[in-house]
C-alpha cells in the first residue's frame, strides 16, 4: 500500500496531490506535459524532495516534512524507468542488469540478470552495449533492470514514448503482460490517453500540478468531471475479435456481443478497436438502416454528463461506450438515464489496432 | 559558387599556415643538429639528471592534482550552491596568470617571507629550493588544467545515469565511482594529458620559487635554458627528447582514452 | 557584420597604436645588457637623447648566445670582457671596450645575523645561491672559490642551492629570505635601497670585473651607437653608472 502526500511549488507550477495505491495495482498518471506528472515519480522515487510532504509505504516512512524524515532513493527501492532510460553506456546489457547486485556473487549475478533478460526475450544481447540496441530492446533492457532490485514500487515515466510507432505496439504488450505479473503497486505517466487505458487499471488526470479527476478509464471517459477531462480522454477503446473480411470490410467480434465493421484491413486476432465520441450518433428507434453508417449498436444509457454546451453519455452494451451530443440534441431526443437508444458510427471511422 | 569555392581555399590556407607554424619549431629541433651530436649529449649525466627530475616532480604532481582535484572537480559539477561560478574563476585563475606571477604568488603564500612562512618553518617544512617546491609550483600552474576538463567531463554525465544508479540501491560515494568517474574517463584523461603537458614545460615559476640545482630542482627546461648560452646542441638534444617523451605520452593518452583533448572539449 | 568590421578596425588601432610606443621621430637603438646593469642603464636611456633605447637584460651568456644565433641588438654591454671578445674573435662585434668596474661581494638578507663572513658559508647548514657556471657572476663566484682551497671550496660548493642563471634570481632570493647567502655584485646589493647587505671579500679573493661593450656588427645605427658608448666612458652615461655604484675601468 502506498500513500503520498506531495506539496511543492516549481516555478509556476504549484503541485498539490495525494495518492493512494494498491500492491499489484497501476495507476497510469496522465496529463499535458508540464502537468508535472515526472516531478510527482521523481518524489516518489528520492530523487527530488517537496517543500511539504508524506510519503508512506506499507509501514516504511519514506518521507515526512514535518518529522524530518527522507529516505535517500538506494534505500527506498523503486525500480525507475526515465523516458531516455538512462541506461549505463559503460557496461553491457547483463552488467546494466546486475548493477543493483552488489552483494551477490558474481556467478549468481550473472544468472540472475541472464534469467530477467530471458524474460524480456533479450538474452541474446547480453554482452552488447546499450548503445548498439534498437529502441525497443532498450526499453526492455531498462525494464529488466528496474525488476533487478526486486522494487517494492515500480516507476515509469513515459515508457513507450521513445519508441516508433512499429514497436510500440509490441512494447505495450509486453509492458502490459510485466504489469499484470507484478506483485507490487505501479505508477506510470503517459500523455497518451490510450495508453493509459491499456496499461493501467485506474487513471488519474493531472492539470497544472492537480489531480483533476481519478477512476477508471471508463468513469472517466463516461463521467467527465470537467471539459478538461473530456478533451483529454479521447478515444473509445473497445476490444474484440477479427472474424472475417468481406470485400473491402473487416468484420470484428466485440467482446461481450455485437459486431462491428471497419475499414481498416488488419490480420487476424485480437484487436482494439478505437472511435471518438463525438463520431457516434444516437437515435432512438427499432429500425433498420436509415443512414449510411454501417455499424449499430443497441445501449442503454448508464449515465449523462453535461460539459459545457455538450452532453456525455455513457452507454451500456455488449462493452461500455462513450457518446458526445449537442445538449441540443441530447434536448430534442428526450434521452434520459436509462433510455434504450441506438449508437451507430461510420465503419470509416473505426480504428483498428492488432493486441 | 564561386564565393565557397574561394571560402573553402581561405579555410585551407589557414590551416595550412597553423600547421607549418605548429610544426615547424618541433621539426627544426631534431634537424638543426647532426644526430651524432644529439645522441651523444644523450649520455651526459647533466641530462639525465634533468629528465629523471622532470619525469618524478611531474608525476608526483599529477598524481596529487588527480587524487584532491577529481573529487573537487565532481562537487563542482554536481551541486549548485551559493558562490559556485566565483569558486570556479578562482580556481582557473593559474590558467591566466603569467608563470612569474605564479612564481610570485608562491613566494608571497609560502615562501620564508610568506603568509605562511612561519607556519611551515615551525613544522621543518622547507620548499623553497627543494625539489618538494618543484612539485607544489608545478601543482599550481598544472592544477587548472585539469580540474576544468574533469568539471566538463562530470558535467557531461546525464545526471539521469546518477539518478538511475541511486535508484539501483547505490550511494553517492558507489555512484561517483560506479558511475560518474568510468563515463566521465575520456574526458578526465584528456585533462591529465594537458596538465602534465603543463607541468613538463613550467619554466618561470620552478626557476623563480625553487630555484635551479642540477638534480635537486634543475628540471629539463631549466636545464635547456642553462646549457642554450653554452652547449646548443645540447640544449637541442634535452629538447628533443622532451618532445619525443610527451609526444609519447600524449600518443598512450589517446589510445587508452579512446577520445582526443578535442573529443573532450565538446 | 558592421560591427565586426569596427570592431576589427578598433583593435588594429590599439595594436598600431602600441607597436608606435614612445616613438617620436628619433631611430632606434636596441642595447642587450647584463642583468646586473639595470638600473644604470635605465637612467642612461632616459637621459640619452640622440636615440629611442630600447634595453634587454638578461644573463651576458645568454645575450652572447643570441647573438651567434643571428640576434642583431645594435649593442652589446657584458659584464665580462671575455664574452665580447670571444663574438669579436668570431667577426660578430667590434672591438670591445672596458666600460666600468664592479666589486664581487657576498650579499646576505640586511636583517639576517646567520652569515657575517665569507667563512661563515663553509659551515655546513647554510643556504648559497651563486650563478650557473656560463654567466659571468657565476664564473666570477668559481674563481672567488678557487682561491679559497680546495677543501674549503669543496664545502662552500656542498652549500650551493641554487645556480641561477643570472644575477636578478640571486637577489630575488635573497630578499624572500630563500637563500641565506649569495655571491653578487656590490652594485646589486645597494640597487636594493638596504634591503640586502654587503660583506666584502678580502682583497685576495676579490676577483677583476671588468665590464666590456662592443657595437654589434650589421647594426644601422652605428653611429648612435657609437654616441652611446662614449657616453658611458664619459657624459651622462658615466654618472649613471657612478651612482649605481659602478667603479672607473681598469687601465
Amino acid at each position: 500500500m502506498l500513500r503520498a502526500e506531495l506539496e511543492h511549488s516549481l516555478g509556476v507550477l504549484m503541485l498539490d496531490v495525494t495518492l493512494e495505491l494498491r500492491p499489484g495495482r497501476t495507476l497510469a498518471l496522465a496529463g499535458p506535459s508540464g502537468a508535472g506528472k515526472t516531478t510527482i515519480l521523481r518524489m516518489l522515487a528520492g530523487v527530488a524532495t517537496p517543500a511539504c510532504g508524506r510519503i508512506v509505504h506499507g509501514e516504511d516512512v519514506w518521507l515526512d516534512s514535518r518529522g524530518g524524515v527522507c529516505w535517500a532513493p538506494e534505500r527506498r527501492r523503486c525500480g525507475y524507468v526515465v523516458q531516455d532510460y538512462a541506461l549505463f553506456p559503460h557496461l553491457s546489457a547483463w552488467r546494466n542488469v546486475a548493477y543493483p547486485l552488489r552483494e551477490l556473487p558474481r556467478r549468481e549475478r550473472r544468472a540472475r540478470a541472464l534469467s530477467l533478460l530471458e524474460r524480456f526475450g533479450i538474452t541474446a544481447l547480453a554482452d552488447e552495449r546499450p548503445q548498439r540496441l534498437s529502441g525497443g530492446e532498450r526499453q526492455r533492457l531498462a525494464l529488466a533492470r528496474a525488476l533487478a532490485v526486486d522494487p517494492a514500487l515500480l516507476l515509469l515515466d513515459e515508457p513507450l514514448s521513445a519508441l516508433d510507432p512499429r514497436t510500440r505496439a509490441g512494447a505495450m504488450r509486453t509492458l502490459a503482460a510485466a504489469l499484470r505479473d507484478l506483485d507490487v503497486p505501479a505508477v506510470l505517466v503517459t500523455h497518451d490517453w490510450a495508453q493509459a487505458v491499456h496499461l493501467s487499471d485506474e487513471v488519474a488526470v493531472i492539470d497544472h500540478g492537480r489531480i483533476v479527476q481519478r477512476g477508471t478509464a471508463t468513469e472517466l471517459a463516461g463521467t467527465p468531471a470537467n471539459a478538461f477531462v473530456a478533451d483529454f480522454t479521447g478515444a473509445v477503446v473497445l476490444t474484440g475479435v477479427v472474424r472475417a473480411r468481406t470485400g473491402e470490410l473487416t468484420e470484428v467480434e466485440l467482446d461481450g456481443g455485437g459486431s462491428v465493421l471497419s475499414t481498416v484491413g488488419t490480420g487476424n486476432g485480437r484487436v482494439a478497436v478505437s472511435l471518438y465520441p463525438w463520431e457516434i450518433t444516437i437515435s432512438r428507434g427499432t429500425g433498420g438502416p436509415v443512414e449510411s453508417a454501417q455499424n449499430r449498436l443497441r445501449a442503454r444509457i448508464a449515465t449523462m454528463t453535461t460539459v459545457g454546451n455538450r452532453v456525455r453519455l455513457a452507454l451500456e452494451a455488449g462493452q461500455p461506450l462513450v457518446a458526445e451530443l449537442t445538449a441540443k440534441a441530447s434536448r430534442e431526443l428526450e434521452l434520459a438515464v436509462g433510455t434504450e437508444v441506438i449508437a451507430s458510427w461510420k465503419a470509416t471511422a473505426t480504428r483498428l489496432t492488432a493486441l | 559558387m564561386r564565393t565557397n569555392r574561394w571560402f573553402a581555399l581561405a579555410l585551407g590556407l589557414a590551416l595550412c599556415v597553423t600547421l607549418v607554424f605548429l610544426a615547424l619549431p618541433v621539426v627544426a629541433v631534431f634537424t638543426h643538429t647532426a644526430p651524432r651530436a644529439l645522441f651523444h649529449s644523450l649520455g651526459d649525466a647533466a641530462t639525465v639528471d634533468a629528465l629523471r627530475l622532470s619525469l618524478t616532480t611531474t608525476a608526483i604532481a599529477v598524481a596529487i592534482i588527480v587524487v584532491i582535484g577529481t573529487p573537487a572537480a565532481f562537487l563542482l559539477a554536481t551541486r549548485r550552491f551559493a558562490g559556485r561560478s566565483l569558486l570556479l574563476t578562482l580556481i582557473e585563475l593559474p590558467l591566466v596568470l603569467p608563470p612569474a606571477v605564479a612564481g610570485i604568488g608562491l613566494l608571497a603564500a609560502v615562501g620564508p617571507g610568506g603568509i605562511l612562512g612561519g607556519v611551515l618553518r615551525g613544522a621543518h617544512v622547507q620548499l623553497v629550493l627543494e625539489t618538494a617546491g618543484v612539485v607544489v609550483a608545478l601543482t599550481f600552474v598544472a592544477a587548472p588544467f585539469y580540474i576544468r576538463q574533469a568539471h566538463a567531463a562530470f558535467e557531461a554525465v546525464p545526471a539521469s545515469l546518477r539518478d538511475a544508479s541511486r535508484t539501483l540501491g547505490s550511494g553517492e560515494a558507489a555512484t561517483f565511482l560506479r558511475v560518474a568517474l568510468p563515463v566521465a574517463l575520456p574526458g578526465l584523461l584528456a585533462g591529465l594529458a594537458l596538465a602534465w603537458g603543463r607541468a613538463v614545460g613550467e619554466f618561470g615559476a620552478t626557476l623563480m620559487f625553487a630555484g635551479s640545482l642540477r638534480g635537486v630542482t634543475q628540471t629539463a627546461p631549466l636545464a635547456i635554458y642553462d646549457r642554450f648560452a653554452s652547449d646548443f646542441p645540447g640544449a637541442l638534444a634535452l629538447s628533443a627528447i622532451l618532445v619525443a617523451v610527451s609526444a609519447c605520452l600524449l600518443l598512450t593518452i589517446k589510445l587508452f582514452g579512446g577520445w582526443g583533448i578535442a573529443g573532450a572539449a565538446r | 557584420m558592421r560591427r565586426v568590421l569596427a570592431l576589427g578596425a578598433a583593435c588594429l588601432a590599439v595594436i598600431g597604436l602600441g607597436a608606435c610606443g614612445g616613438h617620436s621621430g628619433r631611430p632606434g637603438l636596441t642595447i642587450s645588457a647584463a642583468a646586473s646593469l639595470k638600473s644604470a642603464f635605465t637612467r642612461y636611456a632616459q637621459a640619452f637623447k640622440a636615440a629611442d633605447v630600447r634595453l634587454s637584460f638578461a644573463g651576458s651568456d645568454v645575450l652572447a648566445a643570441q647573438i651567434e644565433q643571428g640576434f642583431r641588438p645594435d649593442v652589446f654591454a657584458s659584464a665580462n670582457m671575455a664574452l665580447p671578445q670571444k663574438l669579436y674573435a668570431r667577426g660578430l662585434v667590434s672591438k670591445p671596450v672596458a666600460f666600468a668596474a664592479n666589486r664581487l661581494v657576498l650579499a646576505v638578507p640586511a636583517s639576517s645575523t646567520k652569515v657575517k663572513s665569507v667563512g661563515d658559508v663553509e659551515r655546513p647548514g647554510v643556504s648559497l645561491g651563486i650563478g650557473s657556471p656560463t654567466v659571468p657572476i657565476g664564473s666570477y663566484t668559481r674563481t672567488v672559490l678557487s682561491r679559497l682551497g680546495p677543501r674549503a671550496q669543496a664545502q662552500v660548493l656542498a652549500n650551493v642551492r641554487s645556480d641561477e642563471p643570472d644575477v636578478s634570481g640571486i637577489v630575488g632570493k635573497l630578499s624572500q629570505g630563500a637563500l641565506d647567502a649569495g655571491f653578487t655584485y656590490l652594485t646589486d646589493v645597494t640597487a636594493t635601497h638596504g634591503a640586502l647587505r654587503a660583506i666584502a671579500l678580502p682583497p685576495n679573493l676579490q676577483p677583476t670585473v671588468a665590464y666590456g661593450v662592443a657595437i654589434v656588427n650589421g647594426s644601422s645605427q652605428r653611429a648612435q651607437a657609437q654616441q652611446f658608448i662614449a657616453g658611458l666612458l664619459r657624459g651622462s652615461g658615466e654618472r649613471a653608472l657612478r651612482s649605481a655604484g659602478f667603479l672607473r675601468p681598469r687601465g
